[in-house]
């Protein structure tokens, strides 16, 4: 019974695995095809500052995708809560992004942040405030991008939360309430707690999710200005697809660094996160 | 009976995997095994015995407008070819994503007998081992290449030898408001020559509005590799070294060079005093900039100037001048950059081979060339083009174009304005923007700016020479 997962495992998953390991640790010919035995000399280049500055990039994106993502749909859901009027149509108003794919979602930023002709600077503008360089100043353009993948993620966040919050039990709240529990206390210490497996679940998910994203930087970036936005998966691309390279190699052992980091970032947060959460 | 069943389904999953493995490294020796007579030329008498018809794919990177042009190109081909010939034109998207799909199809032995490869992938087909250079089929023919515009089939000679068809050739121009030069009591008739005048009347274009915000920027143009490219060339500086990799494959990029560093500072200058607007490198966004009146000067290829047109109707009057160059002691002029045809000679009959230069022949015809001119605004590839009346009607209506057609006459061709050749061309474009946008945006000094990029390249340079040479 466990032969054809096993085949379909071993052909789509440990096979390609196998593959980038062994392309890893050899070089290209011009037409991309594996050439020489290189050794370490992929992952040896890797030790230059350039590529800790691509790391330093992925750490950021994610951190600022993942947790504002997080605690802001936390904190909308929250808000919801309150039994007021139209609430289920600002539910499903919040949770909407979710119905957009990267690719339009990305598209409808970069007519936002166009220089001349975009939303964004035409808003500004009629502050009168001078134009902003979005996604051409360094120094922006990654929160720029990291606040549109929030805006991306809100949606998706905003549906699992309802539903665990949906999932609590009316007594505990009740019997909260008749403690004298309301507001914060209420919120802190009995709904966020009944949360934290949905909590958890997102830190983990968006956090992987946030490591392989590509879409929106290709759209908006392209890695640029100057680098600022060179995700590791980004790099991947560049290096394997981008500019008339096709340095396999390289590509395939960064992707195997971006693994071994997607392991441990996982493992971590199970080893320290987990333990907080308070499974029903 | 449990027992046999699953060893029998291990030794097939065994076998599998073994398969699998097998087919992954055999594909490995990518294919050079065609044979010599694999890259010669055949004459037209192996279509005329033929049978049957011939069928072969032309792999092309053009959108739009462009696409439409293509599909007319080759649906008047098929038309006339009288059953003998089909060519079925596949878009296989940008320059880019069409090389990198031509270089999976070598390494699986399913290329295309037609490509259309970007002027900077020419170093790379050379080296490939599967084309049949152009000229083989030239001689053979006794076809008049003369007619072919000596700028544009410079680009694509190797010692003097054409390798692949010129298909569409665009040279860069520094387009112009007009109404914005008036306003500020400018000539648009007298348009600068140089970075110096051009950086001096950037001054005198940039409007702010009451509260101090810039409402125009007197200059703007997309952080492009192309466009520097051709700034060296104006000056009459190689882009790289061997005789811009003509004498011999190119060892390194000298885009780090005082004319390239003078140009980085030049712009950076510009955007840190406020008269230049940095929209990045994408050219679409230098683009919209301009065609919302927000930039009066602004450097891009000739290809855009349909669009430019009509985009600003009834809003302002785009002029068009010659591309500046880098001093006013400069004495070169732009590359003719653009893509161009190659055939494919290995895995490929000879029928196939004949086929694909039937159709190149056609697409570089006088008439042919008119049309793909004026549906594409791309500058003819053949001279005799322009004497058409469909092309003459066309110039009439847009004199604004007449600006590159002269720019392209009035150039002495040159080992500068043939530009580099080398095999990781792209990437060096890449870097070479890398340099510029770092200086522009203030994160290094101009000089160690182009100097760190014209490194980031070497590695991509050596190891590509190495597996060619």
């Amino acid at each position: 019974m466990l032969m054809p997962s096993v085949v379909v495992f071993a052909l789509f998953v440990f096979w390609p695995l196998g593959r980038t390991l062994y392309l890893s640790l050899h070089g290209n010919d011009i037409f991309g095809a594996p050439s020489a035995y290189v050794g370490g000399e992929h992952y040896r280049e890797m030790l230059s500052g350039e590529f800790g500055k691509v790391l330093a990039t992925t750490a950021l994106f994610t951190l600022f995708s993942v947790v504002p993502a997080v605690l802001g749909a936390l904190f909308v859901v929250l808000l919801l809560e309150a039994h007021i009027r139209g609430v289920r149509a600002l539910r499903t108003a919040f949770a909407l992004p979710f119905a957009f794919s990267v690719a339009t979602a990305s598209v409808i930023f970069a007519v936002i942040y166009n220089p001349a002709i975009g939303v964004a600077n035409g808003l500004l503008g009629s502050l009168g405030i001078d134009r902003v360089n979005w996604l051409t100043d360094p120094s922006i353009a990654l929160p720029a991008v990291c606040a549109a993948t929030v805006w991306m993620n809100f949606g998706y966040n905003i549906l699992v939360l309802s539903a665990g919050v949906s999932a609590i039990s009316p007594e505990v709240v009740e019997a909260a309430r008749l403690d004298g529990a309301t507001g914060w206390r209420l919120a802190s210490r009995i709904t966020v707690p009944l949360l934290s497996p949905q909590l958890f679940f997102l830190v983990v998910v968006s956090t992987i999710h946030a490591l392989q994203s590509f879409g929106q930087i290709h759209i908006l970036t392209k890695g640029g200005p100057d680098q600022a936005t060179t995700t590791l998966v980004y790099s991947i691309y560049e290096k394997a697809f981008a500019f008339g390279s096709s340095d396999f190699g390289a590509a395939s052992a960064q992707a195997v660094v971006l693994l071994v980091i997607m392991l441990s970032c996982t493992a971590v947060q199970f080893g320290i996160l987990e333990r907080r959460v308070h499974y029903r | 009976m449990r027992k046999p069943r699953l060893r029998r389904t291990m030794t097939a999953f065994v076998a599998l995997v073994a398969a699998a493995a097998l087919t992954a490294c055999g594909d490995s020796g990518s294919g050079t095994d065609g044979g010599n007579d694999a890259l010669d030329a055949p004459g037209a008498e192996v279509l005329e015995k033929a049978g049957d018809k011939t069928t072969i794919e032309f792999w092309h990177a053009m959108k739009g407008p462009n696409a439409a042009a293509v599909d007319q190109l080759v649906a008047d081909f098929n038309a006339q070819s009288g059953g003998k010939v089909e060519v079925k034109a596949v878009f296989q998207g940008g320059y880019d994503e069409t090389i990198a799909k031509y270089k999976a199809s070598v390494q699986q032995k399913s290329t295309p007998a037609l490509v259309q490869i970007y002027d900077i992938g020419s170093r790379f087909m050379v080296d490939s081992k599967q084309v049949v250079p152009m000229h083989k089929f030239i001689e053979k023919d006794g076809f008049n290449a003369a007619d072919i515009e000596p700028n544009i089939a410079n680009y694509y000679s190797v010692d003097g030898k054409m390798w692949s068809m010129p298909f569409n050739s665009s040279t860069p121009l520094l387009y112009l408001n007009k109404e914005a030069f008036e306003r500020a009591g400018l000539d648009p008739t007298k348009p600068p020559k140089d970075l110096t005048e051009i950086g001096e009347l950037a001054k005198k274009l940039t409007v702010k509005d009451a509260s101090g915000k810039t409402v125009q920027y007197g200059f703007g143009a997309a952080i492009y590799g192309w466009l520097l490219e051709q700034l060296l060339a104006t000056d009459g500086k190689e882009y790289c070294d061997n005789g811009n990799g003509r004498k011999g494959l190119a060892s390194k990029v000298q885009f780090d060079q005082e004319t390239a560093v003078r140009v980085a500072q030049w712009w950076t200058d510009l955007v840190k005093g406020g008269y230049a607007t940095n929209t990045g490198r994408k050219t679409d966004d230098a683009q919209a900039a301009f065609k919302a009146g927000t930039v009066a000067m602004h450097l891009e290829s000739t290809s855009v100037l349909r669009g430019y047109v009509d985009a600003a109707k009834g809003k302002f009057t785009v002029l068009t001048a010659p591309y500046p160059k880098v001093s006013s002691s400069s004495t070169g002029g732009p590359i003719i950059g653009g893509a161009s045809l190659w055939i494919d000679g290995v895995g490929h009959s000879a029928k196939e081979k004949r086929a694909a230069w039937e159709f190149v022949k056609f697409a570089s015809n006088p008439v042919e060339q008119a049309k793909w001119h004026t549906g594409t605004g791309y500058v003819p590839i053949n001279g005799k083009a322009l004497d058409e009346q469909i092309d003459k009607g066309w110039m009439a209506k847009f004199p604004q174009f007449r600006t590159a057609v002269d720019q392209l006459h009035a150039l002495p061709p040159s080992v500068a304005s043939a530009g580099c050749l080398l095999g990781v061309m792209p990437q060096a474009r890449k870097a070479s923007e890398d340099g510029l946008e770092a200086a522009i945006v203030g994160s290094k000094p101009a000089d160690q700016a182009m100097k760190d990029a014209a490194t980031s390249v070497q590695g991509a340079i050596d190891s590509y020479n190495k597996s060619v040479s």
